[in-house]
């Protein structure tokens, strides 16, 4: 158990580093161009990383049993419902004050979501073809060994 | 199964690195993206007036930029609409500089078949909303706008008539003037008509005017009239090169 709870912390690091800390890093090198706007998305960052890493340690924790895939699963589709939901169906709609000025942006970002959630249901059937093979390998093991004849 | 799950698996770090490829490329490419809007430039030709938005567009990044619009929408206070303008560029390819002017158009004789004559007499602020349109690496539409303010200088304002005065035993003084706080040069004629409380017409003049940008006019109409004491109104009708209006109807005291 114990190298599974330290393969779980080390893994949670990871996405840690490369999914919250440096994103947030970059963000901070160019949020002088609009705070309000990059604030919102750190704080979508927060969320995002939390659901990832809670689904990461469990899937670790669980590791070598049909819960980690059911993890898995449960990941990619709480990722696709959280990327849906996070970038507004797609349709980008921010006010932000830039140099005393009032601007407007738009952005019709679908075509991006569209390929995000077209990843995310990769992983999505990758996770439910591990599943299916483990119970398939599950069954095969409880099946009586064939004796040989004579 | 395993090789299904192995090559779903692979198919998943491939196209994970080629949406952040993508994702890292195009920022970078949109912030090397230089854009910029030079003070307008104000002109008149004949009866309409050009304000003309030198801009540029650098595309120093690594993707073409297409369909790029740039739109104002004018409009006066009261909501009705000045001016409609829209200039496209179909493409702005990478590493690329293009160089254009937006320009919007106001013609005084529209906007006075549009009932909006009070825009020859009173100075002041249009609505103006200013939006930039493109799509970036053809997949992207993406929007700016912002609501700017442009102000209006009419070319007849302050305009106003002394009572006439005798000025000798057939003739009164009826001194109009005006301040011209537009971008047009007026050229034409001003026909006054001096009318009793009955609007019988009791004497008119011509004069013939030539009033420059942001300058006044002040002349002293001499009109022949009966009996100056009947005088209670003044009309005014205005041909020039910009304009044609009229009558304009002045109470005189």
């Amino acid at each position: 158990m114990l190298p599974r709870i330290i393969k779980a912390a080390i893994k949670a690091l990871i996405y840690f580093v490369f999914l919250y800390a440096l994103p947030v890093f970059l963000i901070s090198q160019v949020s002088q161009f609009a705070p309000e706007l990059f604030a919102d998305y750190v704080r979508l960052l927060n969320l995002f990383i939390a659901v990832v890493i809670v689904f990461v340690v469990a899937s670790e924790l669980t590791a070598g049993t049909i819960l980690q895939h059911a993890f898995n699963i449960g990941k990619a589709i709480i990722l696709i419902i959280f990327l849906v939901l996070a970038l507004d169906g797609g349709i980008l709609n921010l006010s932000l004050n830039f140099e005393g000025m009032h601007l407007n942006l738009w952005a019709d970002l679908r075509i991006y979501l569209a390929m995000l959630i077209f990843i995310d249901l990769i992983v999505l059937s990758k996770s439910v073809l591990q599943a299916i093979n483990f119970l398939a390998e599950k069954a095969e093991q409880q099946l009586p060994t064939p004796k040989p004849a004579g | 199964m395993r090789q299904a799950i192995r090559a779903l698996g692979w198919a998943t770090n491939i196209f994970w690195i080629i949406l952040l490829f993508f994702t890292a490329t195009a920022l970078y490419s949109a912030f090397q993206l230089g854009f910029g809007i030079e003070p307008p430039l104000v002109s008149a030709t004949g009866a309409t007036m050009t304000v003309s938005l030198p801009l540029y567009v650098n595309n120093r990044g690594f993707y073409d930029i297409s369909d790029f619009i740039v739109a104002t929408l004018i409009h006066d206070r009261q909501g009705a609409t000045i001016s409609n303008s829209s200039t496209l560029v179909p493409l702005i390819s990478r590493g690329v500089r293009v160089d254009a002017a937006h320009n919007i158009s106001l013609s005084m004789p529209e906007l006075i078949a549009k009932g909006l004559t009070y825009l020859l007499f009173n100075n002041t602020e249009f609505d103006v909303g200013l939006s930039l349109r493109l799509v970036y690496a053809r997949a992207v539409p993406f929007r700016v706008s912002t609501n700017v303010s442009l102000p209006w200088g009419a070319p007849l304002h302050n305009l106003s008539i002394l009572s006439p005065t005798p000025y000798n035993s057939t003739h009164v003084s009826a001194p109009v003037s005006f301040e011209n706080h537009s971008p047009f040069s007026l050229n034409g004629t001003i026909r006054l008509e001096l009318l009793d409380s009955a609007d019988h017409l009791l004497g008119s003049g011509t004069a013939n005017i030539n009033v420059p940008p942001n300058s006044g006019y002040s002349f002293p109409f001499l009109v022949s009239v009966p009996d100056p004491l009947d005088i209670t109104k003044a009309r005014l009708h205005f041909d020039t090169s910009v304009f044609t209006y009229g009558p304009v109807v002045i109470p005189l005291v």
